[in-house]
This record gives structure tokens, C-alpha cells and sequence, in this order.
């Protein structure tokens, strides 16, 4: 129970500048805005929320390719929030990205072997021979062909370029992957063969995942502990089966209640949230979800609701579930 | 023989690729009624897309050439129109709404000048009776303060607003047909619940029939009566859409249903399709769902079969040897 988890967040913050007009003042975009969670050796934790709620650069974080303005990420224990490039080389190995766009991620110019075995040549000493026999190696466990080595990327669908994306995560054997949107590209037949693969993979060499993805559905399949965000913050963290059983933030409720299920035979009560996300330049105050709760009081406007545990492993941001809060509202 | 609002038949559809031409849309058939959300779905490069362009003949700027079939608006062939005819049909009698509402609408128009466009274009309003239209179609697309942001440009609005901006623009002279291509892809999930929920209203109230063009099981479910499946450029099953998702006859649909992951389905392994869409310009021989069917039979490889209807359900059609061999037994032509 009191194992180090692999990845440990604390109060992370990551704020972007950016700049209006000529002379205009700079202003912060507050991308992840304090948020704590750990993942568990060998478990998938998930990301969802909407586009800009930062769940990637909360993936960037926690890889460190991009630095917090505070907070740590603790990997294996260790706070690696702020070292150095050479600190950080060794590390990389043990942690990888996979990542949405498998048109964009693969160089072009470059041949499949040389795309897949890129991490080796940088983090290990094989030779050149060897590195090909590896990405050959590493073709076939991704469910392609080691004569597809040759090749170059246009040559390949976009499933099959995301199969050669997940090959190349896997070449240094890290402990964690972070995979931003992997499947959302993807058709529905091909995005299925890809999950199948990556829930295989964890499997076959113990992998851990943070998976990051707007999609509540794929979330759920692949999924072994989920946090949901909303502007920057995460707003509810459970385990699969309780967050979808059980949710209790009302953005949760919404978001599940939105999402489109293809059975035509079923008749739900949706809950259809007002408005659009605000800008996280400008975030609301209080609980950054006010503007749009259905369930919103008095104090929500003012005070944000801290994240708590109401029940073990069940952490969620809301003043419904603070009864001193509760009381107050009283 | 009744007259349909829309009746596609046969439409085949090339693209010129250098000496030679590939076939995106190869004879697809099919038709909507008034007041009906009908689902055109498939995966990408299955030719849904090319299906809505060739209906709204918007095809002339690219490689693309409508070269057989035809399709009846209300009786009238539309692919005989000249582009003037073609001009007062768009807009009047069908509107499109597309998948982009970042790219359809002009960055640099204001939103109302853009709406009152085709208002004084086709129910011939002045500019003051025009605005006041616009304004009423924001209202009615739940666009909150609509008498301001009719003076916005489109930067100044959310994706939701302008695909609500892009639905109010396509509704405005009363279309008999709107055709929407992915209208709620591009959207978040809260919002596309709310554009959902805005088409199934609008539909109720305008009495007009939709071409819906998807990719997603879950919005066909939500806003569909009827389903068409595309796969490589033709239409491989038809059917009333609980039929569709109670009872999938064509295997392709079934490995459709069944690859997508649904909330508290608890499987732990996804079924998939196997293999690859194939390549336009390399079609297999025979069906073209053959390569990654998992019930190919030997004749699958080399005879394609016809879309024909389910022996005893008259509204359901397939494209399946598997569905036919009965009514092949029977004599042929049993239905």
C-alpha cells in the first residue's frame, strides 16, 4: 500500500505568458492552475476534460518537457520539476510520449527503423546492426511488418503510423508512457486495434500509462483511475468504476451525461450545461466551474472549493460535498 | 412510385488523378423524406463527404466529376441543372453545414453581414428586414445577446457559437434539406450536446429533412430515424436506426457497433476490424469489405454482391452474400 508511486504530482503550476497588442501589458495564462495526483506502478491513470483544460501540458509536465513555475513532479521518488537537461537525459529513457497526431510526430525524411530505433541511438550504445535488429523486433510487437523498416512514414495509414509512433516509445523500455490523445485521429475500426495494442503492451512489459484524452468512452475502457479537469484544475479523481457509478462533481455529471451513446433505444435525462468554457486568461472566481453549474450557491462565487478526499480514494472539488462549507451556505 | 424529398440513385462520382481516375463515390442509392434525420455514416475516404458535395454539385472547383446516377430533388434531376438553376436551389430548397466552423465563416465580415447575405440574396429582403431575420435565427439558435453579437466578427466567437453562427446561416431561408457533414467533430462534448440537442429541436419544429454526415455511432443513435453505411465509396447497409444497432446484418456495420468502446460496457478487450481501409485506386475485386471480413466466403473474393433488401424487411438492405444467398436460392429476384 505505502509503495513510492512512479509518478507524484504536487501542486503543479504552469502559467504561459502572452502578450496583447503593442504596448499591451503581459498577461498569464494559467494552463495547469495547482493540481496533485500519482500514478501507480503498472496501473493507466487518465486526463480527460475539454480542449484547454490542460490536460497536455500537465502531460508535458509530467515528462518534463516543459518546466512548472511551482509544484513538483516526483518520479520514482525523485523531484525532477527542476533539473538540469543533463539531469534529465537518463531519465528520459524511462519515460516516453506517444502522441496524437501520427502525421505530424514522424519525420518524414526519415526511414521506419531509424524513426523507431532514434531513442536507442541517443540513450544506449548498440550498434547500428543492432539497432536495426531491434526495430524490426519492435515492428513485430506493434503488429507491423520488420519489412516495413525500409520504408518511410507517408507509406503508412494512420493507424499504422500510430503503431510506429508506439514502437518507438517502446525501443528504450521506459517504465511510463504518456500518451496525448493517441486515438483520436483515428477510425473507429483502427482506433479499437490501437487501444487493444496498448492494453497488450502494459501487459507484455508492465507499462505504466497516463493517458490523456477528451474522449469519455475510450477513457473508460482503458482506464484503471481517472481524474477529470476543467480550466486547469483537476476537479474530481476516483478510481474507473466509482467515477462513472458515481460521480460527484457536477461538471463530472455533465460530462458524462453528454456524451452520445450509440443505442438509440436509450432515453436519459441529459444535463445540458450553459455557455461556453471561460477563458483561462480570465478564470472565474471562486470554484472555476460557477459560471456554468447547474447545482451553483452563494459561496461558490467567491471561495474555491478545496480538493478533497470524500471518500477513500475519491478526491473531488466541490463545496456540495464540504459540510462545514455546506453549513456556512446555510 | 411516391415522390421523396431527396432521392440519390446510382451516383458515381471521379476524381481525375493524373492519366487516370479514381472512383470515390461508385453508385450510391438512396433517399430522405420530409421531417427525416437520415445518418450517412462511415470511416474516412468512404465517400460521405463526396456524397454531400455531389448533392450540392460543389464539386466544381476540385478534380472531381459527377459521372453517372442521379439525384431528385423533389422530382428534379439536379445534376442536369446549370450552375445559375444550381444557385437558387443552394441555400433555398438545401443548405450545408460543415465540419470546420472555424474555416466556413469569413474572418473578416461581420457575423450579421455574412447571415444577412443570403437572406436578401434568396427571400429578397431589404437590409432592415434582413437584420431583423438574422437576428431572429441567432435567437433561435440559442445565441445569447443576439442583437450584439450580430455585430461581431467570427474570432470573437467560441466554436460552439459558430457552428450555432453556421446552423442559424443555413436555416435562415427556410431550407427543405440541410445537410450537415460532422457538424459536432470539431466541438468539445458539452458543447456538442448542446448542438445536438439544437438540431433535434430545430428538426422537430421546421419539419425539414436532414442529411446527417458522421463518423460517430453515438450521434447517429442520438439524432438519426434511418442509417445509410458507406464503405469504400458504396452504400453496404440501410435500415431504420434500432434495427441498425439492435440487429447489424452487413459484417462491416457489425465490426463498426462493436469496435467502439460505450460507457459501462465493461469489456476487457475490444473487437476490431482487421486491416486497412483499402486504397481507393487499388479496390479488391469483389466485395470490398472481402480482405477484412472475418466471414469472406470464396465468391466474397471474386463477385461483388448487390445492395439488395433483407428477404421479409423491406426497409433494410444490405451488401452481402450472407444476407442474399436465400433470396439467390429463391430464384434471383424473390423480393
Amino acid at each position: 500500500m505505502n509503495e513510492t508511486p512512479l509518478i507524484e504530482v504536487r501542486g503543479l503550476k504552469k502559467s504561459f505568458a502572452i502578450k496583447k497588442g503593442f504596448l499591451g501589458r503581459t498577461r498569464y495564462l494559467n494552463a495547469v492552475d495547482g493540481i496533485s495526483f500519482a500514478i501507480r506502478k503498472g496501473e493507466t491513470f487518465s486526463l480527460v476534460g475539454e480542449s484547454g483544460c490542460g490536460k497536455s501540458t500537465t502531460g508535458r509536465l509530467v515528462t518534463r518537457l516543459l518546466e512548472p513555475n511551482a509544484g513538483e513532479v516526483r518520479f520514482e521518488g525523485r523531484d525532477i520539476s527542476h533539473m538540469s537537461h543533463n539531469q534529465m537525459r537518463p531519465l528520459r529513457k524511462d519515460m516516453q510520449m506517444v502522441f496524437q497526431d501520427p502525421y505530424a510526430s514522424l519525420n518524414p525524411r526519415m526511414k521506419v527503423k531509424d524513426l523507431v530505433a532514434e531513442p536507442v541511438l541517443i540513450h544506449t550504445k548498440l550498434s547500428a546492426k543492432e539497432r536495426d535488429k531491434l526495430a524490426c523486433e519492435l515492428l513485430e510487437t506493434v503488429g507491423l511488418n520488420s519489412m516495413h523498416a525500409e520504408r518511410y512514414a507517408h507509406e503508412f495509414s494512420g493507424g499504422q503510423r500510430q503503431r510506429i509512433g508506439i514502437a518507438r516509445a517502446l525501443s528504450v523500455r521506459p517504465s511510463l508512457i504518456v500518451a496525448d490523445e493517441p486515438v483520436s485521429a483515428l477510425d473507429v475500426s483502427i482506433q479499437s486495434q490501437v487501444l487493444n495494442l496498448l492494453q497488450d503492451l502494459q501487459e507484455e512489459y508492465g507499462l505504466t500509462y497516463l493517458f490523456i484524452s477528451h474522449d469519455l468512452s475510450v477513457v473508460e475502457h482503458i482506464s484503471d483511475r481517472i481524474g477529470v479537469m476543467y480550466l486547469g484544475a483537476l476537479v474530481e479523481t476516483a478510481d474507473k468504476d466509482t467515477l462513472y457509478d458515481n460521480p460527484l462533481h457536477p461538471y463530472t455529471q455533465a460530462l458524462l451525461s453528454s456524451v452520445p451513446v450509440p443505442d438509440p433505444t436509450l432515453a436519459r435525462e441529459r444535463i445540458i450545461l450553459k455557455g461556453d468554457l471561460p477563458s483561462p486568461v480570465d478564470p472565474p472566481s471562486g470554484c472555476r466551474f460557477h459560471t456554468r453549474c447547474p447545482s451553483c450557491m452563494e459561496i461558490c462565487k467567491q471561495h474555491a472549493p478545496a480538493f478533497r478526499e470524500v471518500e477513500p480514494g475519491h478526491e473531488v472539488a466541490c463545496h456540495l460535498y464540504d459540510e462545514e462549507m455546506m453549513k456556512l451556505a446555510r | 412510385m411516391t415522390r421523396h424529398l431527396l432521392e440519390v440513385e446510382g451516383l458515381r462520382t471521379e476524381f481525375k488523378r493524373g492519366e487516370g481516375s479514381i472512383t470515390a463515390v461508385a453508385g450510391v442509392s438512396f433517399h430522405i423524406e420530409k421531417g427525416e434525420v437520415l445518418g450517412l455514416v462511415g470511416e474516412s475516404g468512404c465517400g460521405k463527404s463526396v456524397t454531400s458535395l455531389s448533392i450540392m454539385r460543389l464539386l466544381k472547383d476540385t478534380p472531381g466529376k459527377i459521372t453517372g446516377g442521379a439525384v431528385r430533388f423533389e422530382g428534379t434531376d439536379l445534376t442536369r441543372f446549370s450552375e445559375k438553376e444550381m444557385r437558387r436551389t443552394r441555400g433555398n430548397d438545401m443548405a450545408m453545414i460543415f465540419q470546420e466552423p472555424m474555416t466556413s465563416l469569413n474572418p473578416v465580415l461581420r457575423i450579421g453581414l455574412q447571415l444577412m447575405e443570403p437572406i436578401m440574396l434568396h427571400l429578397g429582403y431589404d437590409r432592415k428586414k434582413a437584420r431583423a431575420h438574422a437576428i431572429h435565427m441567432l435567437k433561435l439558435v440559442g445565441i445569447p445577446r443576439a442583437e450584439e453579437v450580430v455585430d461581431d466578427y467570427p474570432h470573437q466567437l467560441s466554436g460552439g457559437m459558430r457552428q450555432r453562427v453556421m446552423i442559424a446561416m443555413a436555416m435562415s431561408c427556410h431550407p427543405k434539406l440541410l445537410i450537415a457533414d460532422e457538424p459536432t467533430t470539431a466541438l468539445d462534448v458539452t458543447i456538442q450536446a448542446q448542438i445536438l440537442d439544437l438540431m433535434k429541436r430545430l428538426k422537430e419544429e421546421q419539419d425539414m429533412g436532414m442529411l446527417l454526415i458522421t463518423h460517430d455511432l453515438g450521434v447517429v443513435a442520438e439524432l438519426c430515424d434511418r442509417v445509410v453505411v458507406m464503405y469504400a465509396g458504396r452504400v453496404v447497409e440501410e435500415a431504420p436506426v434500432r434495427e441498425l444497432f439492435a440487429n447489424p446484418q452487413h459484417p462491416y456495420t457489425k465490426g463498426l457497433i462493436q469496435s467502439v468502446p460505450k460507457l459501462r460496457q465493461k469489456v476487457r478487450r475490444l473487437d476490431s476490424i482487421k486491416g486497412n481501409v483499402p486504397d481507393l485506386s487499388q479496390m479488391p475485386p469483389g466485395c470490398k469489405f472481402a480482405p477484412r471480413c472475418p466471414f469472406a466466403m470464396e465468391h466474397c473474393r471474386t463477385r461483388e454482391p448487390e445492395l439488395l433488401p433483407i428477404a421479409g424487411d423491406a426497409a433494410r438492405r444490405s451488401r452481402c452474400w450472407l444476407t442474399q444467398d436465400e433470396t439467390i436460392a429463391q430464384g434471383g429476384d424473390a423480393v
